[in-house]
């Protein structure tokens, strides 16, 4: 009889785990591989000068080590390789702990694991499961690059990589959801894995005498398979072992937890904490504050890392100005002077704080769909009251977010003597509010009207609106299909002052949406 | 007059082609014990979340206290609720999560909480992820009961609890009751209902099939007797209210009684009757024939 069953339940666990990733899946393999091929389609055999660009560690840095420019494949690989990675990653590590802690947190996993289940088979199989996602969006991008006429053994190599790191993080966050006893906590740790990777393979890039830090970094295994140059194999292989083994773990624990438990689960006493549970807004920013920390200290350290590194990045494109103009076509003009260059990156903070917010909401949608919500609201309490309680919270702590990305560039830049004022500094960092508004409006949108699609909404604006950007800039698009991007109304701060029409502007649609939202989270039932 | 506690005038809740509650008209008065009865899938939770303005009606209106239950800042004020299914953050400690409810909730009596604390014999100092069912399920309703608020509204809520936890619960609603709070509750365990509660209404398909007290449910419904006689049982087929008679061996009747129960007792006192036995059916019983199941 078990023969016969349990094959039966195996489909019905990967029909119940698909279920809950394909779409996300599939909008991601979309992105990758439409990015790809649009980028080698585009491709112009401008004068780049690699060796000058390879020879620069701040380029190295914040792009990574240019590798075969003069190759279609290769710049795609440089220009698209670390966002893809990133995004794949994100997405996959979400997805794990969505998928089993998420389940698991709201009891949904009972049922199913009062049969002939086991909990580390019902782990390795949704993560078996998820892991083909990443390895689709993988052999996507490949597939896309050579019909858009990129060499196929670098392309392959390419989509092999971002398909392993895709399944690294499905083991992170897997192995992350068995360590920490709830989902917040498992997304937490496994996007501090993501940032550590990330500020390694930087530092490694950028520093020659700890270039070996790329090789505990799954980014910087990515690097150093170099497509279109020398196609090493072995960081591929040797991430697909490190994934493995990450794998293997998560079973292992999960075979040793009970279910609702965890291996770090706090199940010993404690006394209270009764700061800011006095109030509907206290209780907002105590649930902010544990996130706000994660996020600052991720935010922080690679606005930092900006600011050390612009002198060098300044000196090297004074001296090299068909870069300058390289850069300027792919949306970072006037890279030449301090202010320029931190105007520059700083429109990319929109995108952190503008996913802090949108998961704010989001953790609001979560926390109503899990019943959390229903006691607080049998309270004499308003929902609007509640959602302006949260809704505040999550801006004051993108405010906090952004300061201290201003603070830290600011600090970085004097610690390398480039001479740019903190106000200068926190002038170009507060000139992406109206974006993180933006976000903030749109996630509240979703609430009132989609309460399931919070976070994808919510981060649009920015996350989306970026990638808009940065691809309609490359391929040379019309100025009015550039124009749906936010980004193309954001002023070079602190280079030139604000755009404050734009702003108000922005600012105004992000009222708008947030007012909908709010009628539409009045009015409708919640969901339990 | 006093006003009701809890009253629904045509309240209807639709889910697409799905009638949840059809025209609900009830009434609680306030001080009463009122119990809520019904098969899963009958519109009970339904109720509740109308009430509590968690969902919308589709038609009909409710008012707790003469508040338009839609107005929940008000109408919140005068209630406790105790979910079916409590969740709670798993980082709080129990002791954390009772502080932000006394807070933020309707008013707290500090000194009873603490007593109730003790008599559910809840640890407070650990965090809620690591509590059981039945341990989510105290904390809701130390919290609920703590508030002495003029209206409980409790769905399900001994689900989890063990015997003796079930004990504390029914003395916590004759406190309440005692100290005149109105008690909603809404109960799969007939026994408890029938323990605490003063009225029960009967839900089945979203539509109210009775509303009654106990005591008239079952009058409402046959009473079970048996008499034995020293010598010939009389003849009871003419006598009215009597039904389903049956012969229980040569000197023993067993019958139903329908209505009064005046003529059948004259007809008993006149034979030689030698013992009777008059079984009131249980609320299980009377439960089941709503549902058009057989008694057992």
């Amino acid at each position: 009889m078990t023969a016969v069953i349990l094959p039966g339940t195996g489909r019905v666990l990967t029909g119940l785990a698909a279920r809950q990733v394909r779409w996300g899946a599939l909008v991601v393999t979309a992105v990758a591989a439409g990015m790809s091929a649009l980028v080698v389609t585009t491709y112009r055999t401008d004068a780049i000068d690699p060796a000058a660009l390879a020879a620069n560690p701040a380029i190295r840095t914040l792009f990574g080590e240019p590798v075969a420019l003069d190759d279609p494949g290769g710049f795609t690989v440089w220009r698209t390789g670390t966002v893809l990675a990133v995004l794949i990653g994100v997405w996959a590590m979400l997805a794990a702990t969505r998928i089993t802690r998420g389940e698991e947190d709201a009891g949904r996993w009972g049922a199913l694991l009062a049969g002939r289940m086991t909990l580390a088979r019902t782990v390795g199989q949704h993560l078996t499961v998820l892991a083909a996602a990443p390895v689709l969006t993988g052999a996507a991008v490949a597939g896309a690059m050579i019909a858009a006429g990129a060499g196929a053994m670098g392309a392959f190599l390419h989509g092999a990589g971002l398909a392993v790191a895709g399944c690294f993080f499905v083991a992170v966050g897997g192995l992350a959801a068995q360590l920490f006893p709830s989902r917040a906590a498992a997304n937490g740790a496994a996007t501090a894995v993501l940032l550590i990777g990330l500020l390694a393979r930087m530092v490694g890039d950028g520093v020659a005498a700890l270039s070996w830090l790329r090789w505990l970094s799954p980014f910087g295994l990515l690097a150093l398979t170099r497509p279109y140059d020398t196609n090493r194999g072995l960081p591929v292989a040797v991430l697909t072992v490190a994934g493995a083994l990450m794998f293997a773990a998560a079973v292992r624990l999960a075979a040793r937890r009970d279910v609702g438990g965890a291996i770090l689960a706090p199940s010993t006493s404690r006394p209270p904490r009764l700061a800011l549970l006095g109030s509907v807004p206290a209780f907002a920013v105590r649930r902010t504050l544990r996130p706000l920390a994660g996020w600052s200290l991720g935010v922080g350290a690679y606005f930092l890392l900006i600011g050390l590194v612009a002198s060098s990045m300044i000196g090297f494109l004074s001296d090299n100005p068909q870069f300058a103009r390289l850069a300027a076509q792919a949306g970072f003009p006037e890279l030449g002077t301090v202010e320029g260059y931190t105007a520059t990156l700083f429109a990319l903070l929109a995108v952190p704080a503008g996913a802090f917010v949108a998961v704010r909401l989001a953790s609001v949608a979560a926390d109503e769909a899990d019943r959390r919500l229903t006691l607080l609201l049998a309270a004499p309490l308003t929902r609007t009251r509640l959602l302006a309680a949260e809704a505040g919270a999550a801006a004051g702590g993108a405010v906090v977010l952004i300061t201290i990305a201003g603070l830290a560039t600011w600090a970085g830049t004097a610690g390398v003597g480039a001479r740019l004022a903190a106000g200068a500094a926190l002038a170009g960092a507060y000139n992406v509010l109206p974006i993180v508004l933006l976000c903030l409006g749109t996630a509240i949108l979703a609430l009132g009207w989609a309460p399931r699609a919070v976070a994808a909404v919510g981060v649009l604006p920015a996350a989306g609106g970026f990638l808009w950007q940065v691809t309609a800039v490359s391929v040379g698009a019309p100025a009015w299909v550039v124009g749906l991007s936010p980004f193309a109304h954001l002023a070079a701060v602190p280079t030139v002052a604000p755009d404050w029409p734009a702003s108000a502007v922005m600012t105004a649609v992000a009222a708008g949406c947030a007012a909908l939202g709010a009628i539409g989270y009045h009015r409708r039932d919640l969901r339990t | 007059m006093t006003v009701a506690a809890v009253r629904t005038e045509k309240l209807s809740k639709r889910y697409g082609p799905l009638c949840a509650l059809d025209d609900l008209d009830l009434s609680v008065a306030a001080g009463e014990v009122f119990g809520f009865l019904g098969p899963n899938g009958a519109g009970k939770s339904t109720t509740i979340r109308l009430l509590l303005g968690l969902a919308g009606p589709t038609s009909g209106r409710a008012w707790i206290f003469d508040t338009d239950a839609a107005d929940v800042a008000a109408a919140h004020r005068l209630l406790a609720y105790v979910p079916a299914d409590v969740a709670l953050w798993p980082r709080m400690t129990g002791a954390e999560i009772l502080e932000l409810l006394g807070r933020v909730g309707p008013g707290i009596d500090t000194a009873y909480r603490g007593e109730l604390v003790e008599r559910f014999a809840l640890d407070l100092a650990k965090p809620a992820g690591t509590y059981s069912t039945g341990n989510r399920q105290k904390v809701a309703l130390v919290a609920a009961f703590a508030t002495r608020a003029p209206l409980l509204v409790l769905d399900e809520p001994t689900s989890g609890l063990d015997p003796l936890m079930e004990r504390e619960f029914r003395r916590a609603v004759a406190e309440a009751r005692d100290n005149g709070q109105t008690v909603f509750l809404s109960s799969h365990q007939l026994a408890e209902v029938e323990a605490v509660c003063d009225r029960v209404a009967i839900l089945r398909a979203g539509r109210l099939v009775d509303v009654a007290s106990v005591a008239q449910l079952r009058r409402l419904h046959r009473t079970e007797v048996s008499a034995t006689f020293t010598g010939t049982p009389p003849d009871l087929t003419a006598t009215p209210g009597v039904d389903g008679l049956e012969a229980d061996g040569p000197a023993a009747l067993r019958f139903t009684l329908d209505g009064s129960p005046a003529a059948a007792l004259r007809a008993l006192a006149d034979a030689d009757v030698a013992s009777v036995a008059v079984r009131e059916p249980s609320l299980e019983e009377i439960f089941l024939a709503y549902y058009g199941e057989p008694p057992r």
